[in-house]
This record gives C-alpha cells, sequence and structure tokens, in this order.
C-alpha cells in the first residue's frame, strides 16, 4: 500500500495556476472554434442549396474531406502544412505570434463547419418548399426568405445535431496538446510530470471536462425545451 | 390591372397554359373554375412569378412581371397571394406572421407595423389571436390570418388559390366572409374557387379553364344561368350532384 491520494499537491499553488490557465485557454478555443465552425456552418449550407453546381460541389467534396480525415491529420496540417502555403509575409506574422492558438482553432472550425452545415442541411431539407414560397410571395428575396422562414425553422430542428457537435468539438480541443498549445491536457500532463501525481492529475482533469460537458448538455436542453415550449 | 398576353406554360413537354389573353380591371373580382388539374393553380401563380412562363407576357399594375429585368421581389409585395394550405410560418406569432413583411420589407418601426397588423387581424376577427402560434388555430383561422399577412403590404392586387379546399365544411363560411367584405374594398381580386355561391354573389366575372385554356370569360349571371361551353355545362352539373 504505497499509494497516497494527494489533490493539494496539484490543487494548489502554481500547479493550480496552470490548471486555470489550462482551463481558460480550453474554453476559450472552445468558444472561438465553435462561434466560426457556426458561421462557416451556414454560409456552407447557404452555397449548397444555392443553385449554382460549382458551389454545391465544392461544399459536398469539402464537407466529405472534413468529415472522413482524422482530426488530429487536420490539426497537424494546419500547423504544419499551411503555414508553408502562405506567402512569406503571412509565415513572419504567424511566427512572431503564438501562431498555435489560432492554427488549432482554423483547424476545429472548418473541421466543425462540415459538421454543422450537414446539420443545418438536414433540418433545413425538413422545411417544406411551400414555406420558402410563401416568403417569397410576400416579396422576401432569396437570402431573406432564408433568414426570416427557412433557417429559424430548420435551426430548430438542427439544434440537437448541434448540441452533439458542440460537446464533440469541446472534446476534441484536446487534440491541440499535439501542437504545443497550453489547454488543459497539455497542462494535466505537466502537472503531471512536474509531481508524478499522475491518478490525481487526470482525475482531476476528468472532472473538469465532465463538469463542463454536462454544462453544455444542461444548456442544450434547456435551449430545446424553451423552443418546444415556443409552440409549432 | 392584370393582362395576359398570349401567355404559354409548359412543364417539360406538357403544355399546361395555352395562349392565355385575359384582363381582369381594377377593383374586379375575377373567380377562376375548373376541374382539377385544367391549370388553374398554374395560372395564377405566373402571376406573381411563382411560376416561369414559356411565352407571352403578363402585366400587373403596369409591369412585365415575366421581363428578365423586372424586380420580381418588388413586384411581388404589390401583389398578396393566398395559398390553399395557408403556409403560415409556424415559428412565429400570428401577430409576427402579419407584421414581417412590413417590418423588414417596408422598413416599419415594430410598434407602427404591429398596430397595423392588429387592425388587419381585428378586420379579419382574429384580435384576440394575436399571440397565438398558427400551430394552435383552426384551418378556419389560419386561412384568415393568412389573408391578412397577404393584405399587410396593402397590395392593390391579391390571388386566391382554392382558400376554402383544405378546410372543413363547417369553417368555409368564416373565410368567404372575410373574402366578401375584401371585395367589397376595392382591391382587385382573382380567386381559384369550387364556391359557386361566393362566386354568384360577388364576383365581376368568372373564367371556366380546362386543359390549359380559359374556354369561358362571362359574368356570372350568363355563366350559371347559360354556360356557352358544353364542358362548362358538365362542370356545373357535376358540382351540384357533387
Ligand atoms: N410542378 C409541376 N410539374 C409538372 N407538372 C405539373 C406541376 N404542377 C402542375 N402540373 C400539371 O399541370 C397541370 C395543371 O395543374 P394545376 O395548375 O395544379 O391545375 P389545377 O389547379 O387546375 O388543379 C396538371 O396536369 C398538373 O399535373
Ligand atoms: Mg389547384
Amino acid at each position: 500500500m504505497g499509494y497516497t491520494l494527494d489533490f493539494g499537491a496539484i490543487l494548489s499553488g502554481e500547479h493550480l495556476r496552470w490548471l486555470i490557465s489550462g482551463l481558460r485557454l480550453t474554453l476559450e478555443l472552445t468558444l472561438s472554434s465553435w462561434v466560426l465552425a457556426l458561421v462557416l456552418g451556414v454560409i456552407l449550407v447557404l452555397l449548397r442549396s444555392s443553385g449554382i453546381k460549382p458551389a454545391e460541389w465544392f461544399v459536398t467534396a469539402y464537407v466529405e474531406v472534413h468529415q472522413n480525415v482524422p482530426l488530429l491529420v487536420q490539426v497537424l496540417f494546419w500547423y504544419f502544412a499551411v503555414p508553408e502555403l502562405l506567402p512569406e509575409a503571412g509565415r513572419i506574422w504567424l511566427n512572431e505570434r503564438n501562431s498555435e492558438f489560432l492554427l488549432v482553432m482554423l483547424a476545429l472550425s472548418f473541421c466543425f463547419a462540415a459538421y454543422m452545415s450537414e446539420a443545418l442541411r438536414s433540418g433545413m431539407r425538413a422545411i417544406p418548399q411551400t414555406q420558402h414560397e410563401a416568403g417569397r410571395a410576400l416579396g422576401f428575396g432569396y437570402l431573406r426568405t432564408m433568414q426570416y422562414v427557412v433557417i429559424p425553422q430548420a435551426a430548430r430542428l438542427a439544434i440537437p445535431p448541434l448540441i452533439n457537435y458542440s460537446l464533440l468539438l469541446f472534446k476534441n480541443t484536446s487534440l491541440a496538446m499535439a501542437i504545443g498549445v497550453h489547454e488543459l491536457t497539455t497542462q494535466t500532463r505537466q502537472i503531471e510530470n512536474d509531481t508524478f501525481r499522475t491518478f490525481e492529475a487526470f482525475t482531476v482533469s476528468t472532472v473538469l471536462y465532465l463538469m463542463i460537458s454536462f454544462v453544455i448538455m444542461a444548456g442544450g436542453a434547456l435551449l430545446e425545451r424553451r423552443i418546444k415550449r415556443e409552440g409549432r | 390591372m392584370i393582362f395576359f398576353e398570349s401567355v404559354d406554360k409548359f412543364y417539360g413537354s406538357h403544355r399546361c397554359l395555352t395562349r392565355i389573353t385575359a384582363h381582369v380591371a381594377k377593383g374586379e373580382v375575377v373567380v377562376i373554375c375548373g376541374p382539377s388539374g385544367s391549370g388553374k393553380t398554374t395560372l395564377i401563380r405566373t402571376v406573381n412569378g411563382l411560376e416561369p412562363i414559356r411565352s407571352g407576357r403578363i402585366v400587373v399594375n403596369g409591369q412585365d412581371v415575366h421581363a428578365p429585368k423586372a424586380d420580381i421581389n418588388r413586384l411581388r409585395r404589390e401583389i398578396g397571394f393566398v395559398f390553399q394550405q395557408f403556409n403560415l410560418f409556424p415559428h412565429m406569432t400570428v401577430l409576427d406572421n402579419v407584421s414581417l413583411a412590413p417590418r423588414k420589407l417596408r422598413g416599419l418601426p415594430r410598434e407602427q407595423a404591429e398596430e397595423e397588423a392588429r387592425a388587419l387581424l381585428a378586420r379579419v376577427g382574429l384580435a384576440e389571436k394575436a399571440n397565438v402560434y398558427p400551430g394552435q388555430l383552426s384551418g378556419g383561422q389560419s386561412q384568415r390570418v393568412a389573408i391578412a399577412r397577404a393584405l399587410a403590404m396593402s397590395p392593390p392586387v391579391i390571388l386566391f388559390d382554392e382558400p376554402t379546399s383544405a378546410l372543413d365544411p363547417e369553417m368555409v363560411g368564416e373565410v368567404l366572409a372575410v373574402m366578401r367584405d375584401l371585395a367589397g374594398s376595392g382591391i382587385t381580386m382573382v380567386c381559384v374557387t369550387h364556391e359557386m355561391g361566393f362566386a354568384r354573389e360577388v364576383a365581376d366575372r368568372v373564367w371556366f379553364m380546362d386543359s390549359g385554356v380559359i374556354l369561358e370569360d362571362a359574368s356570372p349571371e350568363e355563366f350559371f344561368v347559360a354556360p356557352r361551353h358544353p364542358r362548362a355545362r358538365r362542370f356545373l352539373a357535376d358540382l351540384r350532384h357533387a
């Protein structure tokens, strides 16, 4: 019986600060990627239903690529390959900053945009053509009909899958460890290295991940309930 | 107000409207009737450009609807449209359904748009339903809201595609009452309907369509008392026996 649990070593002093800064970065990464993914997802779904053939092909290919290549590969691609594609000035600009955060944020956003656009598209397809016509007959153009009539209804249907993808996005921020972003998982490893308190370190981060997952799920459930109450 | 000039419409190779030439004067109420599949829905949907046409011209309020450079969205604001299936927006309250277009297209501030919308709802007898969602309305109430919505941009023209066919019989009357009221208001109305009582009472002209052609364009007296075309006679006889 050589092992006594000691959470104190982790939940105090410098280590606690590492943990908190990791948690903060994880949340920032989640939030910024989520917003960008949603915006891109909306653009993708609009392109896909625009009736412009090349745009539709592009989106189809985009979705296939991002859903079928491992996310870790996508993260590494953004980190190692994308800067190579940039002109000199862009590379310098990236190197002068801590570009890891930005690049992993883009990787997550571009990948989850694909998933979110699919969730939105299936919601969109469930809205009958007659709703579209009703908007057009009032004098709204294609985009404004989308904005006021189709998307709000499609979004309601898309909320359950969108919540799932949000959760998945949150969990996958841990991949940022692969390129040295000091988010929660990286920080946990560091604390572990520093203290040799492996069990305690991972227990603490597991609890933190779980808590945030529960918050996301509870928020989603609340949102769904509120929308259901709004009639239909 | 509405001119059809030799309008042709095809679905693929199926000819659905054949050389339609007709005219609706300002303030006139025209009822279109005819057997199912004769092209009535298609015809009124060409008036606000929901259906494209192959050839010919449709001029509404002096503007060619199908001209390549026509601003169709602007034109549609001047043409109310009431669908057979209501097509209310289920995610908005009744008040929002009616005030959406004035707010977003005319740029009215919310308060003013809502005030106007409430007045329209009162006109169709549904003032107390303003804050309800469409899912909670009966068919007749839904169609009356749809009429209020179509009137919200104060269009000089309003089109109806079988507004009472999707309703339970006991609700037909309340919708026809609103339409009757509207007919007396000076708005130009084109109604596809098989409600012959309504046609007799308020129509200025009746168009009888069959196989994509307007076979008869007559006053209600002429049409109901002495329809010229044998197919119109058969249609009226079938309606009476139905
Ligand atoms: N979207 C469509 N595609 C192909 N054919 C159609 C379409 N809509 C209507 N039609 C055909 O056009 C004809 C006229 O239809 P419609 O205008 O709906 O008639 P009505 O309203 O008088 O019943 C019918 O033969 C119908 O089958
Ligand atoms: Mg029809």
